[in-house]
């Protein structure tokens, strides 16, 4: 009951906010978007006719026009991987925005709560320290991770309709997310319980998550090193990327995993996965124990 | 920066069903000490026990109820579901949970604002709301950190009644106030802290007990026999300047003193309106005690 009251209030608070009320509002548009706007005409698994807002879709070799073709003319490509490549682009725009909008909408829930006077009373209750904080952590997670499986489910289901072609891989791409924004939220709450602000918490996120992106690129070009002529110097920025590109959330990484598992193609790796996931649990880990020690 | 000793030296025990008052000036570490208690903050060193337990145990946490200074609720929440929400974190279950809001509310006058978020309302509503909130779990012990601060003298009377109900229903009041005519009114012992130290710890009657001085009121009195009077009679003094119409006097003395002094006036046909034994004030003791403990 006690969890439950911190994750309900949690809820309410995020609701307040109104941030993710606008992502909700922003997918369901979308998702109606493809309702009514999305017409198509599947034959011999190959769209055979496509129209968008009344606009007749034609393809040719590896190019598609809306519009510029007559009634009925046949498109040369295959409704799974319309499906998929619709549901690529789809879910990245949102991705990132969910993930942005999450990060902004979250990023309050732990300096409110270590205000003076409202943490004292939530002390206060018979409740562990530990488990009012991961609460407060799992009650941000949920509804990040709802607003992204709203987005994704939908969007399967209704393509799904449309088509008649399931990938239960946006589905997974969409869990793969939220695992992403998991790890994400582990640093968020760990830099707000230490410095307690709001601002700071946004700006480490957003560092954390262009930093976990880029960091990759020197990461797999073993060659950059060797600009660096100094051995002392070379060797410190190799070790300060592979540092990071260990110890941070794996944005592109897991960006291709999302890829990978939308398109159905290639074998998805489970090594950025599994960092992503130690790395949030262990900065969740350090956020929970410096909380527990902390005098309010 | 210099690290500062918030508590030391502090032994106090507080006997259960009493209301007791915990006095300082700002600084003194009264509020520290509620935090540790309620384990908001740790002690560096030295033991302590609420309800029998460790401070911070969460089973000791359940039989207490605490009203902080400046207290903050969710700006999201209502009132109603602000005592809700502490309340299930209280582990209080339903229905009980819901008669429970529900008359509280009523108790505290809020009843119409129920349903009006908590970001609305004025400091004295959310006093009244905050020592809802307190009771919600029927406590053995009550901690209160300035719970009449800001509140008009109705609510703060209203706020009192409320004290005295916790009483009578058994619990165990632990006060941290400015305000000492309050704390004089609802304590049974009070202690007195200064800079982080217990500077005195007794009862009321016993702090505030009567001094062998006594207040005289006069009528009727020439003036050149007052002025013989106060240099006849040991221990008497005038206290105005003598332009009223009554005559207001101190004297100092055991109680055949205070007899002959009657003796005395009477016999230079003074009508005697009044005598009144002078008691401290806790204010006087409270301003004596942190006064003769200055550095």
């Amino acid at each position: 009951m006690k969890v439950a009251a911190i994750l309900i209030d949690t809820c309410r608070e995020l609701i307040y906010r109104k941030t993710l009320i606008v992502y909700v509002g922003l997918v369901s548009l979308t998702h109606l978007l493809f309702v009514l706007a999305l017409q198509t005409d599947v034959a011999d698994g190959v769209i055979a006719g496509l129209t968008v807002f009344g606009l007749e879709g034609q393809g040719s070799g590896n190019s598609f026009s809306l519009g510029t073709g007559g009634p009925g003319a046949a498109l040369d490509i295959s409704a799974a991987d319309f499906v998929r490549y619709v549901q690529l682009v789809v879910a990245f725009i949102f991705y990132s925005l969910g993930i942005l909008l999450s990060v902004f909408a979250t990023a309050s829930l732990v300096p409110h709560m270590l205000q003076k006077g409202a943490i004292d009373l939530l002390l206060s209750k018979p409740m562990s320290r530990s488990g009012l904080f991961l609460s407060r952590y799992l009650g941000a997670l949920a509804v990040a991770s709802a607003n992204l499986l709203y987005l994704v489910v939908g969007l399967a289901i209704i393509l799904a309709w449309k088509t008649g072609i399931w990938n239960g891989g946006l589905v997974l791409s969409g869990l793969a997310m939220c695992l992403y924004f998991a790890s994400l939220l582990g640093f968020l709450v760990l830099v707000g319980t230490v410095t307690r602000s709001t601002t700071v918490s946004i700006m480490i996120a957003a560092l954390l998550f262009f930093v976990g992106f880029i960091i990759r690129f020197p990461h797999q070009n073993t060659d950059w090193p060797l600009l660096i002529t100094g051995r002392v110097w070379r060797a410190l920025a190799v070790g300060l990327v592979e540092g990071l590109y260990h110890i941070l959330p794996r944005t592109y990484d897991m960006g291709r995993v999302a890829s990978l598992l939308i398109l159905q193609e290639g074998q998805v790796s489970w090594g950025p996965i599994l960092n992503t996931a130690l790395v949030g649990a262990g900065a969740l880990a350090v956020a929970t124990l410096y909380f527990r020690r902390t005098d309010f | 920066m210099r690290p500062v000793r918030a508590l030391q030296g502090i032994d106090l025990s507080v006997p259960r069903g009493s209301v007791f008052g915990l006095l300082g000036p700002n600084g003194a570490g009264k509020t520290t000490l509620v935090k540790i208690l309620l384990g908001i903050a740790f002690p560096s060193g030295g033991r302590a026990s609420v309800l029998g337990r460790p401070p911070g145990d969460v089973r000791a946490k359940a039989r207490i109820g605490y009203l902080p200074e400046n207290h903050r609720y969710p700006a999201h929440l209502t009132g109603a579901q602000v005592l809700h929400h502490f309340g299930r974190l209280s582990g209080i279950r339903e229905p009980a949970r819901s008669q429970r809001v529900a008359g509280l509310l009523q108790r505290v006058r809020m009843q119409d604002w129920g349903s009006t978020r908590s970001n609305k309302y004025s400091k004295g509503m959310m006093q009244r709301l905050g020592m809802a909130q307190a009771v919600l779990n029927e406590p053995e012990l009550l901690i209160l950190d300035e719970p009449t601060d800001g509140v008009d003298p109705i609510g703060r009377h209203e706020l009192r009644d409320l004290v005295l109900e916790q009483r009578e229903r058994g619990a165990t009041i632990f006060l941290n106030s400015h305000l000492l005519s309050e704390v004089e009114r609802l304590c049974d012992r009070v202690a007195i802290m200064k800079a982080g130290r217990l500077v005195r710890q007794s009862t009321i009657d016993d702090l505030t007990r009567r001094t062998e001085t006594h207040e005289i009121e006069l009528r009727g009195i020439e003036r050149t026999a007052l002025d013989r009077l106060l240099t006849a009679v040991d221990g008497l003094r005038s206290l105005e300047d003598g332009k009223g119409d009554g005559r207001r006097f101190e004297l100092s003395g055991d109680d055949a003193a205070l007899n002959r002094a009657i003796d005395a006036l009477r016999a230079a046909g003074a009508t005697i309106i009044a005598i009144k034994p002078r008691k401290d004030s806790l204010e006087d003791v409270f301003v004596k005690v942190v006064g003769e403990n200055e550095p």
